[in-house]
């Protein structure tokens, strides 16, 4: 098991490094949203000072820009702060609707990502024995891989098909086919074995089928091993 | 100096209220504008209208910033870009310094710097342009040298091919 260890730490610290910079990127946008707005009031100011006539409407528009771009920032990090709390505790109960929306959210950053709907018709937000971290990590590798299927102006719905007793099917299918070249990576595969899921490709309905059980055998052993890395 | 009146700016982001409001900006400082939100747009523009200065952003969905910046550079000769971005690292520093850029900018960038840098920009082309014009006087006069008038034509011809 120290492999899964090695793994998790190893594949964690890239993914951890690459959505910093996706979330860093958007922040530096954000403000720069701002900064120019704020710019674009003064420019008025001036203006007016000349005795331009100056239109409330313009006014309006640039304070509400503004809002509205301090509301995504606040999003924003409200998104990199719940990532950051995934490794708080290697394994632990999550639900599965919060922890795929989180991942979505933060693929969304990616400048190459394509709309994607989250459909969950069971409605009940179902829990999971997982590494969250290594879950995140998974579902952002193979959403990067759809996302380069399907371009950015592709459209990716994720659903969740929770019939069977003992876990959820994560089903993402796009309306073209997929052309995942090279999927699923060693590493991706990797990830899947630790997890306990199960990853299916069904290109004739164009449909990728990720299976989640609720408790796998896999993920009890990883924290039965990591109790006693934590211990030694 | 430069006169801002003829600094024809294409402006290229992907961020649209970002690309919107520097744009209005830019336009108080009587900057001609036309504005691009994705790298084949940039391409299209350019082959459409003439410009002065291109304003590209790296990160975009598509063709990327370096890509436009080497197509741009390749396709238009005067052309001056700045890259604008909020994900330049060194590597894509050097990467487009080598490929021509003018100047990297970081986002988000002080609104008078980037002017600056514009007009600076359009200088350096307006220089490159006028000593490319005079080399280009130079080389007619030398052919003209005891041409007849077909002579000169196959010549001019010949040097524009070249």
């Amino acid at each position: 098991m120290n492999n899964a260890t090695n793994f998790i730490s190893i594949e964690g610290l890239k993914f951890f490094g690459k959505v910093n910079a996706s979330i860093s990127h958007e922040i530096k946008n954000i403000l720069a949203i701002i900064s120019e707005t704020a710019g674009f009031l003064n420019d008025l100011t001036d203006l007016a000072k000349q005795g331009e006539d100056l239109k409330l409407s313009l006014l309006e528009n640039c304070t509400e820009s503004i809002a509205e771009d301090i509301q995504r920032g606040f999003d924003t990090i409200k998104q990199m702060n719940q990532f950051a709390h995934s490794v708080d505790v290697p394994i632990k109960e999550i639900k599965i609707f919060e922890t795929v929306e989180l991942t979505v959210k933060l693929s969304n950053f990616l400048s190459f990502s394509s709309k994607v709907e989250i459909e969950n018709g069971d409605k009940e937000d179902k829990p999971v024995l997982t590494c969250p971290f290594l879950m995140e990590s998974l579902i952002y590798q193979i959403l990067l891989f759809v996302y380069e299927s399907t371009g950015p102006d592709g459209h990716v719905l994720i659903q969740f098909d929770s019939q069977k007793k003992d876990g959820t099917s994560l089903i993402i299918s796009t309306p073209t086919n997929f052309i995942l070249d090279g999927f699923p990576t060693p590493d991706i595969q990797r990830a899947a074995k630790f997890l306990g899921f199960e990853l299916n490709i069904n290109s004739s309905n164009q449909k990728l089928d990720i299976w989640v059980p609720y408790v796998s055998k896999e993920i009890v052993a990883l924290e039965k091993a990591l109790q006693i890395n934590s211990k030694s | 100096m430069t006169n801002d009146k003829m600094i024809r700016l294409l402006m290229v982001d992907d961020e649209i209220k970002f690309l919107e409001t520097i744009t209005k900006r830019l336009k108080l400082k009587l900057f001609e504008i036309t504005s691009a939100t994705n790298g084949n747009e940039a391409i299209e523009a350019a082959k459409k209208g003439r410009f002065d200065v291109a304003v590209i952003d790296l990160q975009m969905p598509g063709i990327d910033g370096v890509q436009v910046l080497e197509i741009l550079k390749k396709t238009h000769k005067y052309l001056e870009v700045i890259i604008l971005s909020g994900h330049a690292t060194i590597e894509t520093a050097v990467t487009c310094t080598k490929l021509g850029a003018f100047k990297i900018l970081e986002k988000p960038c002080d609104f008078d710097k980037l002017v600056d840098a514009i007009k600076e920009a359009y200088e350096k082309r307006l220089k490159k342009k006028f000593e490319h014009d005079q080399e280009r006087i130079k080389q007619i006069e030398k052919l003209a040298l005891g041409q007849s008038p077909l002579g000169i034509l196959k010549g001019l011809a010949k040097m524009d091919k070249g």
